[in-house]
């Protein structure tokens, strides 16, 4: 485990699996080697009468565990919890219902190159499987902190997309958050990186996919 | 006369493939009927030409070739001739091959020879006089060590004395690198043993941990290059400034992944960042970049 980067892939008039396609030619000829499919899902239940949403999120990268958010439109708890805590969900169902049309899923091929381990997936929403977009993990194994190599991740990135490699940090990263001391600005890039912080770059990505498909909901 | 015998097996070599030419191109015309008659007889003739030229070389080889004066002095191997056993037969090239081998190992341990010669890099210390031929050991070398240890003060580096046989010859320093790496420093009193490096999400507990390889590739490079660096830096005489110096080259590896290589101002090359740091000036290079 070590830090990663998720970024959106523009199509630029190319179909999904076209854009897919060319990206994994692109690796091989880098020299990247395939290693199996990802697969990374969420679904959201929600309360019966509250403004409480629960995420609740897998990656095939840690398939022991359930990442959950509870999200009450100011903050968010993340919890890491046993494969058990999706049988608790069910038992709760009266109280938080699941909302099939909006579960969303980025699954696709796995590539090793170097230390480096590159995801491309595609994002589909809802049992109809509706194609939403690309999203590009990277995830730069040896390093613990963002702060130490996100320059390095960058320049990997621009080696493999060009034009449309990310220049500016992720904004998971930079958002200041509540901290004891109000005149320190306290965000994420110096901390040292947790499998939970890619579930929530995740969730936000998907949640941008979804505000794109349908009003925001409630 | 080698060189002789070589061209010679060359020019046969050449003529029998313009020979599988011909026919290759007969069978071919006979499975296409409908192939241009003219045409095929043309390309027929230029192969039968070559097939004649090659001919003539192979004639005009053999003739410069001189009969052997008298018969081959093989040694030994000449009785192999008079082997009847037929499952003895094949010794014989066998019997070439571990000459060659022999003689290849030969060159290259007196080339290794020359090379090792050039380069001392004898990590035990004699002195000329006969009284003193041991190694040297300090006398205490644990307080040595420990003192050592605490005079060193680099930012971003937390060192740790274990000593898990309980002998005070030898130690284990276990140095973490800012959140970047760890690395395990074996001494036996001042003098540097092995070094092993890993990622900081590595185990390094188990005393069997140092002899495993990290699972990242570049802290297997950087362990390399500190291996190079314990043999740099290595002086008997000077024992506590040859580790301290290691160490504080070991330290300058808290950038490694946020600072460019000096030389092409890049961070990835061949997917590993600037493995290297000059012994010198501690700048950050690629393995490919320092020369």
């Amino acid at each position: 485990m070590g830090v990663t980067i998720l970024t959106p892939y523009p199509l630029q008039n190319k179909s999904g699996a076209e854009a897919i396609e060319e990206l994994s030619k692109r690796l091989l000829a880098l020299g990247a080697t395939q290693a199996g499919q990802f697969l990374v899902d969420g679904d959201i239940f929600e309360h019966s009468f509250k403004k409480i949403k629960i995420h609740v999120m897998h990656n095939s990268e840690y398939p022991a565990s359930v990442f959950s958010i509870l999200d009450n439109g100011q903050k968010q708890i993340p919890l890491i919890t046993d494969l058990i805590f999706d049988l608790l969900m069910l038992k709760v169902n009266p109280i938080y219902s699941s909302k099939k049309m909006i579960k969303i899923e980025s699954k696709g091929p796995r590539f090793e190159l170097g230390d480096f381990l590159v995801k491309l997936g595609s994002v589909t929403m809802s049992q109809n499987q509706n194609f939403k977009g690309i999203l590009i993990e990277v995830d730069y194994r040896p390093c613990l902190v963002p702060a130490f190599c996100w320059d390095l991740i960058k320049e990997f990135l621009q080696g493999l997309l060009g034009q449309q490699a990310p220049t500016a940090i992720p904004g998971y990263f930079t958002n200041t958050l509540p901290s004891n001391n109000p005149n320190q600005h306290y965000h994420r890039f110096n901390d040292t990186y947790q499998p939970i912080d890619t579930v929530q770059q995740y969730l936000e990505h998907f949640n941008n996919y979804r505000k794109q498909s349908q009003a925001p909901t409630i | 006369m080698e060189n002789q015998i070589n061209s010679a097996i060359n020019a046969i070599k050449l003529l029998r493939s313009s020979v599988s030419n011909v026919f290759e191109t007969t069978l071919s015309a006979q499975n296409n009927s409908i192939q241009d008659e003219s045409s095929f007889l043309l390309e027929l003739q230029d192969q039968l030409s070559t097939v004649d030229v090659n001919f003539k070389s192979i004639e005009s080889t053999i003739n410069a070739l001189n009969v052997p004066s008298g018969p081959f002095t093989l040694g030994n191997t000449a009785v192999l001739n008079h082997e009847a056993d037929p499952d003895r037969q094949g010794v014989y090239t066998d019997l070439v091959n571990s000459y060659n081998w022999y003689e290849k190992t030969h060159l290259y341990s007196a080339l290794a020879n020359t090379m090792l010669s050039q380069n001392s890099l004898k990590r035990s210390f004699y002195t000329s006089s006969n009284k003193r031929r041991r190694p040297t050991v300090p006398v205490n070398p644990a307080q040595l060590v420990d003192h050592m240890i605490n005079s060193i003060n680099t930012n971003n580096m937390t060192i740790k004395v274990y000593r898990p046989f309980g002998t005070p010859t030898s130690a284990f320093l276990h140095v973490n690198l800012s959140r970047v790496m760890k690395a395990a420093i074996i001494l036996r009193g001042l003098v540097i043993e092995l070094v092993t490096v890993k990622g900081f999400n590595e185990p390094l507990d188990s005393v069997d941990d140092h002899w495993i390889e990290s699972r990242y590739a570049v802290f297997r490079k950087i362990q390399d290059h500190a291996h190079c660096a314990m043999l740099h830096f290595y002086s008997p005489t000077f024992a506590e400034l040859a580790t301290r110096s290691f160490i504080t080259w070991l330290a300058s590896y808290s950038n490694i992944f946020s600072e460019p290589c000096k030389r092409c101002q890049r961070f990835l090359l061949n997917n590993l960042p600037p493995t290297y740091r000059d012994f010198r000036s501690l700048e950050p290079l690629h393995e490919e970049c320092r020369h």
